[in-house]
Order: C-alpha cells, then sequence, then structure tokens
C-alpha cells in the first residue's frame, strides 16, 4: 500500500519532471532540476537506501547544477514573453507508445517490497553478503563492503572513468598543458 | 527582437563572502568526516568527494575563479587524481604481490588488516573523485576565459 | 488493475521519467536542454534499480550490532553509486563540448548550428 508521504513524493517528482521538460528559459529549467534531484534524494532515503541518497544529494544536486549553469554562464539568453515552450505532438505521439510498450512489462515485475522476489531473496548473492560482510572484511555497511571488497574490481574501473572524464576535458578545451 | 541578457558569472557581494568564509572549514571537515565513516554508516569515497569539490566550488563562486585557481595550484589537482588511482591499484597489486587475487584484503593478514585496507581505498576514492570534479570545474571556467580573449 | 497500481506504482513513476527524459532529448532544440533530458532518464532508470531491491518494514544494509530484521538487498545500490558518479562525468563531458561548439558557431541550437555547418 501506498503511504502519503510516497504519494506526494512521487506527485512532486513527476511535477518537477514535467516544468523541467515544459520551461522555455533554460536557466529556469536547471533550477527546476534541481529541485527534482533534491525530491529523488528524499525518495532514496524512503526506499531505504542513504548512501544513493547522500551521492545524489551531493552530485545531482550540487555538482551537476552548478557545471550546468557554469555552461551557460557566458552564452546569451534570448528574452522571450512565453514561459512554456510548444508542445512537438509527433515526438509526443512516438514517446507515448514506447511508455504504452515499456508499461506492458509491469504487471510481470513483483510486487513492491516482496521479500520473496528474486533480486533479495537470493541465497549466493545478496544473502550471502549480508551474512557474510562483517565476518570476512570487517566493515559494517554491507554497501561499503560489496563496493570495495567482493566489487573492487568494478570500483576500480569506475575510478578510473572518472579520471578519464577529467582528462578527456583537458583535451577537448586544448588545455593539455594543464600544470 | 527584444534585447538579450548576458549574465555576469562573478558578482562581488559581502553575504556571499562573509556566509561562505564562515561555513567553509565546517563543510570540508564534513566532506573528510563521510569519507572516513564509509566503513561503519552510510557514506563513502564518493559522497566525501562530491561535497568537497562543491564546497571550493562555492569558495570560487565567493572570491573569484582567478584568486582560487592560484591557491589551488593545478599541480595539486593533477597529483590527487593520479595519486589516487595509483594508490588503489598499489593496494590492489599489493595483495597478488602477496600471493592471492587481485583486491584480496584477507592477504594481507586479518580481518582488521582488511579494514584498513578499505578505508584506504575509500580516501583515495574520495581524492580521486574530488580531484576531477574541482579539476573539471576549472578547465571549464578558464577554457570560457580563453576563447572569449581569442575572438577578440 | 487498480491492485496492480498500487502496488507497482514506483515502476509506474520510473517508466513515466523515462518518457519525460526521451522527450527532452528528441523535441528540445537547446543543447544544455538536452544533457538535462539525459540526466532525468538516468535518475528514472536509477528509480526502477532500487526498487527491485526494496523489502516492505526492511532496515537499511547497515549491519551494525544493534541492527535486526530483514535487510534490504544492498547491490542494487552499488550499481546505483557507480551510475550516479559516471552519469555526472558523462555531463561533464558533454558540457565541455557544447561549450566547445558555442566557441565555434555562436549558438545553442540545434537547427541553427546545422544550418551554419550546411552553408559552410
Amino acid at each position: 500500500m501506498i503511504s502519503i508521504t510516497e504519494a506526494v513524493l512521487l506527485l512532486l517528482i513527476i511535477g518537477t519532471a514535467i516544468a523541467t521538460m515544459l520551461l522555455r528559459d533554460v536557466l529556469a529549467a536547471i533550477i527546476t532540476f534541481a529541485a527534482y534531484s533534491l525530491s529523488m534524494a528524499v525518495l532514496w532515503l524512503l526506499l531505504r537506501a542513504p548512501d544513493v541518497a547522500l551521492t545524489e544529494a551531493a552530485i545531482g544536486a550540487g555538482v551537476t547544477t552548478i557545471l550546468f549553469l557554469v555552461a551557460i554562464s557566458k552564452t546569451l539568453r534570448p528574452s522571450t514573453d512565453r514561459v512554456l515552450r510548444r508542445v512537438d505532438w509527433k515526438v509526443l505521439v512516438v514517446v507515448g507508445l514506447f511508455a504504452t510498450v515499456m508499461l506492458l512489462t509491469v504487471p510481470g515485475i513483483p510486487a513492491i517490497g516482496d521479500p520473496a522476489a528474486p533480486a533479495v531473496n537470493n541465497e549466493q548473492v545478496s544473502q550471502y553478503y549480508l551474512d557474510n560482510a562483517y565476518k570476512e572484511t570487517g566493515v559494517e555497511n554491507a554497501v561499503t563492503a560489496v563496493l570495495a571488497a567482493y566489487r573492487g574490481f568494478d570500483t576500480f574501473g569506475e575510478a578510473v572513468v572518472v579520471f578519464t572524464a577529467g582528462v578527456a576535458v583537458l583535451v577537448v578545451l586544448k588545455e593539455e598543458a594543464f600544470t | 527582437m527584444s534585447a538579450d541578457r548576458r549574465l555576469r558569472p562573478y558578482v562581488e557581494s559581502n553575504v556571499i563572502m562573509t556566509v561562505v568564509r564562515i561555513l567553509s572549514p565546517f563543510v570540508l571537515t564534513y566532506g573528510l568526516f563521510v569519507m572516513f565513516h564509509g566503513a561503519e554508516s552510510a557514506g563513502g569515497g564518493f559522497q566525501g568527494g562530491a561535497i568537497v569539490a562543491a564546497m571550493v566550488i562555492m569558495l570560487a563562486f565567493a572570491y573569484g575563479m582567478e584568486p582560487t585557481r592560484q591557491w589551488l595550484s593545478n599541480r595539486l589537482i593533477v597529483l590527487l587524481m593520479g595519486g589516487g588511482v595509483l594508490t588503489f591499484a598499489g593496494v590492489g597489486l599489493g595483495a597478488m604481490v602477496l600471493g592471492g587475487d587481485f583486491l584480496e584484503y584477507l592477504e594481507y593478514g586479518s580481518v582488521t588488516a582488511s579494514k584498513y585496507g578499505i578505508e584506504l581505498v575509500e580516501l583515495s576514492i574520495g581524492g580521486i573523485v574530488s580531484a576531477a570534479l574541482t579539476g573539471l570545474f576549472f578547465a571549464i571556467v578558464h577554457g570560457f576565459e580563453f576563447k572569449r580573449g581569442e575572438e577578440e | 488493475m487498480i491492485d496492480l497500481i498500487l502496488t507497482r506504482y514506483h515502476y509506474i513513476a520510473a517508466i513515466l521519467l523515462l518518457a519525460i527524459g526521451l522527450y527532452m532529448l528528441i523535441a528540445i532544440k537547446n543543447l544544455v536542454a538536452k544533457v538535462i533530458g539525459l540526466n532525468i532518464f538516468q535518475t528514472g532508470i536509477f528509480l526502477f534499480f532500487i526498487t527491485t531491491g526494496m523489502v516492505t518494514g526492511g532496515a537499511p544494509p547497515l549491519l551494525g550490532p544493534h541492527a535486526e530484521g530483514p535487510f534490504v538487498s544492498p547491490l542494487p545500490h552499488v550499481l546505483i553509486l557507480t551510475a550516479i558518479v559516471v552519469g555526472v562525468s558523462l555531463t561533464a563531458v558533454a558540457l565541455t563540448l557544447i561549450v566547445r561548439i558555442y566557441a565555434e558557431y555562436g549558438s545553442l541550437r540545434e537547427d541553427i548550428i546545422r544550418e551554419v555547418r550546411a552553408n559552410e
């Protein structure tokens, strides 16, 4: 069953997403996107994911918004008198078809919070990590244990991806002599 | 056609400078706290790195891009980024040298050594993420100024 | 039907977010707004993944000495942590390319850029 908090939060999330889609001024769309990102961070908390909530609040509502603002800060903003964009009907039909096809798969997914769902009740993976994380690695946070110990190679790859993004930005901006 | 508006990114404001000067030590300490406490409660390298990067960018907004860029020299950013990747690879390859698989922390000794290995890995991830995000921001801002000087 | 909506509402919200992100990516002419649409698309997928690991009345996966009861699965959280950071790297590189495009062509709208390239 859905609680009032979750229902209001989901309405807020969908509302800010639609507002980001329809606002014509890009600066207003960026600020609305920051509000959307912060609402998503609260939703992660309600879904019992504190690590993801911290990351989404710090990176989504913090760093991504700042990068967007810096990117448009030196561009000209044409001032307009209309507030909302004109909706493109052809694209709306195509996107509606896409959404309908995806919604047809929803009855096959187990209900939210089902303790017997295969993603949660797995003996070899999820239950094994939850039972043995403290004994084998010494950390109490199961997410950190999986991130750094059980699936540490993926985390190494991801750290290298962040490093590569930094190098790629320097190459595109022709600043190879960064030091 | 109606008039175009150009945004000015740096506004000298006493309110912003005072607030940022008071807040910055606390937020930077909090970022370090989150990095260190990844092993016990919610937190870790990614979150702490993002918090530190966001705070450095706020300092740049309050006091101007050029002074912050000179204070935080480019060499330090590159050192943190490269050092983080090398530390992570070093912890992993060290376990291979001692006879185990890549990143098998139990080869270092006891479960306590495993916990310290994980803490070191989290700190290096925090270093990489904070240095990369800060360096990205400064590179984009400097790239703007460079191109504008070229056009004029 | 109502029972279906009441037990799977997060999945429906995730699909709506995917649709909104896809619309922004295709229909809007401004390049920065396209990147915003890409970010909304990514957060829709994160919502889908984290909902699959949820257990009703469960505790977050922090196994302290006082924690008890059924825990939610930690695997989707790890996947989404990595995905969020990769997403911000992607956004940063995309915005850098947009900065260079603006320096070359002087506009952020894709139809104007296409015209300028066709006239060259």
